[in-house]
């Protein structure tokens, strides 16, 4: 009897365990089915990789693709070096003193700040104190700050993963402290980097707080052919689709936001992919 | 410990910002400001790129205040503007030494829109007035159904916004004391007021013709009792008896020289004019 109601304590326990991921995952699905069945049949060639028309209401979305494109691109080029340096200085030389902690304390606080500031941020330090007027670079630059706690933390975490013993050995050989992190760590922790990445690939691609007031144009007639040109965004053009443009196609709004899921949704994958193909390889 | 850090540095970049002066641009151009105007630039961009396919002409939006500043600022160098500039805005130009020179490009009458299954069809001036600062909370009182009235508004950064406020509840008084109910609700754009007008039969709001569509009921209004009510069209915007319309401005830094001067002449022209009615404002030449 006893026994009866301990199994039947645990298979309520468990139900609700259960239901709690049904809710995580049932508006994902949700989300996905809704933005696919509205917008699938905007999809096509044209939709892709033509200039917009008549008032945006016809054409295509190539401008907004190349311009996140560009920008996922130049934020990445800025992050990922600048992000990876620091988590190898944090987690192989820094020593746990004030400073360190301090550091650490900075790059939580990044994480917390809202997208819209990172937006404000760049405009008062790119686009108006530099003089990088509202550009591609402008834009590239803020999204690169925004995205530096990410790479830093997973760097850092896939770092702290390598064991101790593989530094260790490598020292015993008599090597350098950056030999030991160039051969014997970083190969290692280079999933987890490259995880990281594309995280924040998939960040900078769907954020429009950050690039509202650094890169964002309403509308071009031509692609931006300099990084100090203004482009067009995928996560803007939505926006302004979808509240600018009177008597829109409804599935060219949901087209646009199944591009933009889409691309996102491939880049998380590849992260996954990446990482469990690294993963057989490892020691 | 970082926040401190980034807000000194927005503080201070904002200050060195305000001397920074503007860039000459050869071609291109930067068209920002009113969220009404932004797809009538969009239109002109579109159509003036097909005959100078070597101009790049980027049309942003954000609303008149923001397209002002950014002509003060030097960020722009074509602004939208869906009123004039204000005392206090022309101050900032002087002491910027810029000379915002002003043409009026079109006409707009703004509509006052109810759900389709509304049975109210016209109101006058007074009544909207009473309905928009919470005096009137029924659509029975005004001859509809006994249900609640929903206000739409549009927020205070537009320039819709201030237009519909002098015009209808100070009734021309600029700085009267009336003010939208506070049970209003601020909507970010005009599309917004569209979408939730079509799917509420309680709401009342109000746009630039331009979003006229059959999905919103548009309400004849009569500037009092005893005149007639009438439709927001062209003719009667023209004709001057729709009683709630507004010049649309352009505002460039000084006399606009170069290929500035050949967009705003596109934008007088008669394909640029004909681009006006065709994006339902009402063209002025």
């Amino acid at each position: 009897m006893t026994n009866l109601t301990v199994n039947l304590k645990e298979k309520i326990g468990f139900g609700a365990l259960f239901l709690a991921t049904m809710a995580v995952v049932v508006p994902v699905l949700c989300i996905i089915w809704l933005i696919v069945t509205r917008g699938w049949s905007a999809i096509s060639w044209e939709f892709l990789f033509t200039m917009p028309r008549d008032g945006m209401r016809a054409g295509g979305i190539f401008p907004a693709i190349v311009g996140t494109f560009y920008l996922v691109l130049g934020s990445v080029a800025f992050s990922l070096p600048v992000g990876v340096m620091a988590a190898i200085y944090l987690n192989e030389y820094a020593k746990d003193n004030f400073l360190t902690r301090m550091i650490n304390l900075a790059i939580i606080n990044l994480s917390g700040v809202s997208s819209v500031v990172y937006g404000l941020f760049g405009l008062s330090l790119f686009v108006v104190f530099f003089r990088f007027g509202v550009s591609i670079i402008s834009g590239s630059l803020t999204l690169g700050i925004m995205t530096l706690p990410v790479i830093i933390t997973t760097t850092r975490e896939a770092l702290r993963a390598v064991p101790k013993p593989f530094r260790e050995v490598s020292f015993s050989l008599g090597t350098t402290r950056w030999q030991t992190i160039r051969h014997a760590v970083l190969p290692f922790a280079l999933p987890g980097i490259l995880t990281g990445a594309i995280l924040s690939i998939g960040r900078a691609a769907g954020e429009t707080a950050p690039i509202l007031f650094t890169v964002a144009a309403f509308y071009l007639p031509n692609l931006p052919n300099s990084p100090f040109d203004q482009a067009m965004a995928l996560p803007y053009h939505l926006y302004i689709i979808s509240t600018q443009i009177p008597n829109i196609r409804l599935d060219y709004r949901y087209g646009t936001a199944l591009v933009l899921v889409g691309f996102v949704l491939i880049m998380n994958i590849s992260a996954i992919v990446v990482r469990s193909k690294f993963r057989k390889k490892r020691w | 410990m970082n926040k401190p850090f980034t807000a000194v540095l927005l503080v201070a970049a904002l200050c060195l910002g305000a001397a920074v002066t503007p860039a000459e641009a050869k071609n291109s151009i930067q068209i920002k400001g009113s969220d009404t105007m932004v797809n009538l630039g969009q239109a002109w961009a579109e159509a003036f790129n097909r005959i100078r396919p070597e101009v790049n002409v980027a049309v942003t939006g954000g609303g008149s205040g923001t397209g002002i500043a950014a002509l003060l600022s030097g960020t722009c160098d074509i602004c939208e503007s869906s009123r004039a500039m204000e005392p206090r805005e022309l101050k900032v130009a002087e002491a910027k030494g810029i000379a915002p020179k002003q043409e009026i490009v079109a006409l707009d009458g703004i509509a006052v829109v109810v759900h389709p299954a509304n049975p109210v069809k016209d109101m006058t001036i007074d009544q909207l007035r009473g309905i928009f600062m919470g005096d009137i909370k029924n659509w029975k009182d005004v001859g509809g159904k006994n249900i609640p009235i929903v206000i739409l508004s549009r927020e205070v950064n537009s320039g819709t916004h201030l237009f519909f406020k002098e015009h209808v509840l100070r009734r021309g008084v600029a700085k009267g004391p009336e003010e939208f109910s506070p049970f209003a609700l601020l909507m970010p754009s005009s599309q917004a007021i569209a979408d939730e007008v079509t799917n509420n039969e309680n709401a009342i709001g109000y746009y630039g013709m331009g979003y006229i569509s059959p999905a919103q009921k548009v309400i004849a209004v009569a500037k009092d009792a005893s005149s007639p009510f009438v439709k927001p069209t062209i003719e009667n915007v023209k004709a001057n008896t729709y009683p709630i319309s507004r010049p649309l401005y352009i505002f460039t830094n000084g006399e606009p020289k170069g290929v500035i001067r050949d967009f705003m002449d596109f934008a007088f022209s008669k394909e640029g004019q004909e681009i006006v009615r065709k994006t339902d404002f009402v063209p002025v030449r």
